[in-house]
């Protein structure tokens, strides 16, 4: 099955305002993802990740329940029928402890 | 009311009454039919009984005040009539609910209650500036529409301050044993002390009015009318819910200050207060495709939006949480806000192109968690460009992110499609097709300095850019960069030298190192392109061989260190610094904000205070936070890091406080709006250089 996304509000102005958006093509990591859902949505990249290719300080990506900051970041697998939260931090800090 | 049923059905000329709707002041209002002009009116009928004469004079003046008001949140009056014994008044019939009915038990929404605020004051204003008070505002007198629209009714006791009318009417209602005119908890407490009523004590009747609606009760709640005015007069308002926000909560309480001259002192003052605060939502604007490429706009909703006309004056203001525009005619004299545009995101820089016939807004704006973006409008900020792609990037084999970008900077004359951006981390970008797209450039960026510059205060950046002015130039582009100094190219941006000759760092062990000073601005006036002035981290300069060489000119400067540096539009030897105490502390010195002007190139200064807080103004302005206008005579203008906006109409002889409560000012920019097309009256550039010499000269023998 696909990978579903949970977009946040804020990037919904790149998603012609869906807040889940549904990866028909295959994406082994978190990264493909990412860039297949970049690729639907321009916008959405620049906004997650900055242009050296990292996820931003103060974004959190989930699969499942798991930040992936802890399962391998970027390259982390993803299961089949992943489900993916893009997460803002809500302090502004939440990982500044790492 | 019973005894006014018998008019419905019946005519009064050529208004057939159809319902009662209300009871007002002083009459009974009714839907009614306008058989002439076939549309639905209301009419306002005097009540019969006691005080009728008085009543029907009143009557009269009301239409009087109110029908010279036109104004989209008034409630028009059509006509004054007079049939058989009845007295009427036709006016606009608004469908809608009074503003009490529609606050809930917990008041209305933030967003909703300002957009009401704001209209309401906007037809106070109106109205004061008509020479009419309303006298009894409250939320009863308040009807929105379906459409959100607020339209206010019954300036029933209104009347025209200054007239022969306002005596008249106080006499009337003593005669009517009402000895009080108005609503008695939305009353000021110089009214119930019997002073006369006043623009103010309208603006405390919507202090009240606004309190009332952001949280469902009174400001001063009482069980008596004695206990009400005990309030009033003696107590401060019940606290607001912690639910209502503080900026709202200032501003309300700032209505209901118990000494008049406490309160705002105009209706548009408090219209400005409440827009400032009204938060902007993004929306992306639909489209058509699932696909879309390319820049994006948003319309940036919940913001009231100037519209500017040719000869208008904007102020660009970057705060910490957004920004803001204030447009103003060419006197300068009364600025409308409109904003915050993205608001919380950081806006460190902003921008106008005016060249080659745009009228383009440049800003960039900083998220903590989504990044940095620059962005665009060419329609004054309705809508702006969300560049699905970040335009300025770090190229990937530098491994270099971009922090924030500091600068916006306009190519000189020959180069009308060239832009500049100074970012954090310290490096220039140019685009040469009016910002479309973007280069970094390499020829500074792999400067072998580069490694060796220092983060300050700020973070590494590079802030100022400061292009070769043209035919008259030396053909010499500059940038700042905090720490590393100043640096020069003169071979279109291919090969950079450091110019720091003469600048003292006071934090390094060698004091006149060739690069790593912590220059804070530096400025040039095209009519010397040969001379820079620099604000230093402690030293105030100036280079007359462009850049070669500095020397120190903070002749007589209460400190010397400060932010930034401002040359006179039309005059090249009158600069602008803004000295704060030191790097330790970096506030205005003992608490008396003041500007320094030198009209000899800095071999003297003076302060120019008049109009600005010197006592306990522990203030900071930073280093794009002043800027001047090109008008004659120059304005002036400067942001506070705790949210003031300050202006001079008069080239800092003066100033006024434009505008306080703002998040925490980063940048201040100016546009004078032209028209593209050709002015109707050919120039006369002779005549103004001569007149502007003229005064240069007669100022200079000052």
């Amino acid at each position: 099955m696909g990978v579903t996304v949970h977009i946040p509000g804020p990037l919904r102005a790149f998603t012609d305002g869906r807040s889940e958006v549904t990866l028909s093509a295959p994406a082994a990591t978190v990264r493909d993802a990412l860039d297949l859902l970049g690729s639907l949505y321009p916008g959405i990249r620049d906004r997650i990740l900055t242009e050296q290719g990292a996820l931003r300080e103060h974004i959190n990506i989930f699969v499942g329940n798991e930040d992936v900051r802890y399962t391998g970041g970027l390259a982390t697998p993803l299961p089949a029928a992943a489900v993916i939260t893009i997460v803002p931090a809500i302090s502004g800090g939440a990982h500044k402890q790492e | 009311m019973d005894e006014r049923a018998p008019l419905i059905g019946k005519n009064l000329d050529h208004y057939r009454i159809l319902a009662q709707i209300g009871q007002g002041g002083m009459g009974v209002v009714y839907r009614a039919h306008d058989e002439v002009l076939d549309r639905d009116v209301a009419v306002k009928v005097l009540a019969t009984g006691a005080g009728q004469t008085l009543g029907r004079d009143h009557l009269l003046r009301e239409a009087q005040a109110a029908s010279s008001l036109t104004h989209p949140n008034i409630c028009t009056i059509y006509q004054v009539g007079k049939s058989g014994d009845e007295f009427y008044i036709v006016m606009e019939l608004v469908d809608g609910q009074p503003l009490t009915a529609l606050v809930g038990a917990a008041g209305l929404p933030f967003e909703v209650l300002a957009r009401y605020g704001v209209q309401i004051a906007d037809a106070l204003a109106h109205a004061h500036d008509k020479g009419t008070l309303h006298r009894d505002l409250k939320g009863t007198n308040i009807f929105v529409t379906r459409e959100g629209r607020v339209k206010i009714l019954d300036f029933g006791l209104a009347t025209r301050v200054g007239s022969d009318l306002l005596s008249e009417v106080t006499r009337s209602y003593a005669a009517l044993s009402t000895s009080l005119v108005g609503t008695l908890p939305y009353m000021a407490p110089e009214l119930l002390r019997g002073e006369a009523a006043s623009q103010l004590s309208d603006i405390w009747a919507l202090g009240v009015t606004l309190y009332q609606a952001a949280c469902a009760s009174l400001p001063f709640p009482g069980k008596t009318g004695f206990e009400i005015s005990s309030a009033i007069l003696h107590q401060a308002p019940a606290p607001l819910p912690a639910s209502v926000p503080p900026g709202l909560a200032g501003v309300i309480l700032r209505c209901l200050a118990k000494e008049p001259a406490q309160r705002f002192q105009r209706a548009s003052e408090v219209r400005s207060g409440l827009e400032t605060l009204q938060g902007a939502t993004l929306t992306g604007r639909e489209t058509q495709q699932p696909e879309h490429r390319g820049p994006l706009r948003m319309v940036l909703r919940g913001i009231e939006h100037h519209a500017v006309r040719d000869g208008d004056v904007l102020l660009l203001v970057g705060t910490t949480k957004g920004a803001f525009l204030l447009r103003s005619t060419r006197d300068r004299k009364r600025w409308d806000v409109a904003g915050p545009y993205f608001h919380g995101h950081g806006v460190n820089a902003m921008a106008y192109d005016d060249r080659e016939g745009r009228h383009r807004l440049w800003l960039a704006s900083n998220s903590v968690l989504w990044g940095t973006f620059l962005r665009s409008s060419d329609d004054f900020g309705k809508s702006w460009t969300n560049p699905a792609e970040a335009s300025i990037k770090f190229p990937a084999e530098t491994g270099a992110v971009l922090k924030n970008i500091w600068q916006i900077s306009l190519g000189g004359p020959p180069q009308p499609d060239v832009l500049y951006c100074g970012v954090e981390p310290a490096a220039l970008f140019e685009s040469r097709d009016a910002g479309e797209s973007w280069s970094l450039v390499r020829g500074l960026f792999d400067h072998p300095h580069r490694p060796r510059w220092m983060p300050s205060n700020g973070g590494l950046i590079l802030h100022t850019v400061v292009p070769d002015p043209g035919a008259a130039g030396t053909g010499r582009m500059y940038v700042a960069i905090s720490a590393g100094g100043v640096y020069s190219s003169d071979d279109g941006l291919k090969s950079w030298t450091a110019r720091n000759r003469g600048v003292r760092v006071t934090f390094m062990p060698e004091k006149y190192p060739e690069f790593g000073q912590c220059v804070h601005k530096i400025a040039l006036h095209p009519a010397r392109p040969e001379r820079l002035f620099l604000q230093n981290h402690w030293g105030i300069y100036r280079s007359d061989d462009a850049g070669e060489s500095w020397r120190d000119i903070a002749n007589g400067v209460p400190s010397d260190f400060g932010f930034p540096v401002v040359i006179h539009p039309h005059d090249p030897d009158c600069v602008f610094v803004l000295p704060v105490e030191s790097d330790e502390f970096r506030c205005t010195p003992e608490g008396h904000l003041r500007v320094y002007r030198t009209r000899n190139a800095g071999e003297s200064w003076e302060p120019m205070s008049r109009g600005l807080p010197q006592k306990r103004a522990y203030e900071t302005v930073l280093r794009d936070a002043l800027t001047a206008d090109e008008l004659d005579p120059a304005g002036l203008y400067f942001g506070t890091r705790s949210g003031a906006l300050y202006g001079s109409r008069d080239e800092g002889r003066s100033w006024t406080r434009i505008l306080e409560g703002l998040p925490a000012i980063v940048c201040v920019k100016i546009a004078v709006v032209r028209q593209p097309r050709p002015p109707r009256r050919a120039p006369r550039p002779a005549r103004a250089a001569a007149k502007r010499s003229a005064r240069t000269q007669a100022r200079r023998r000052k």
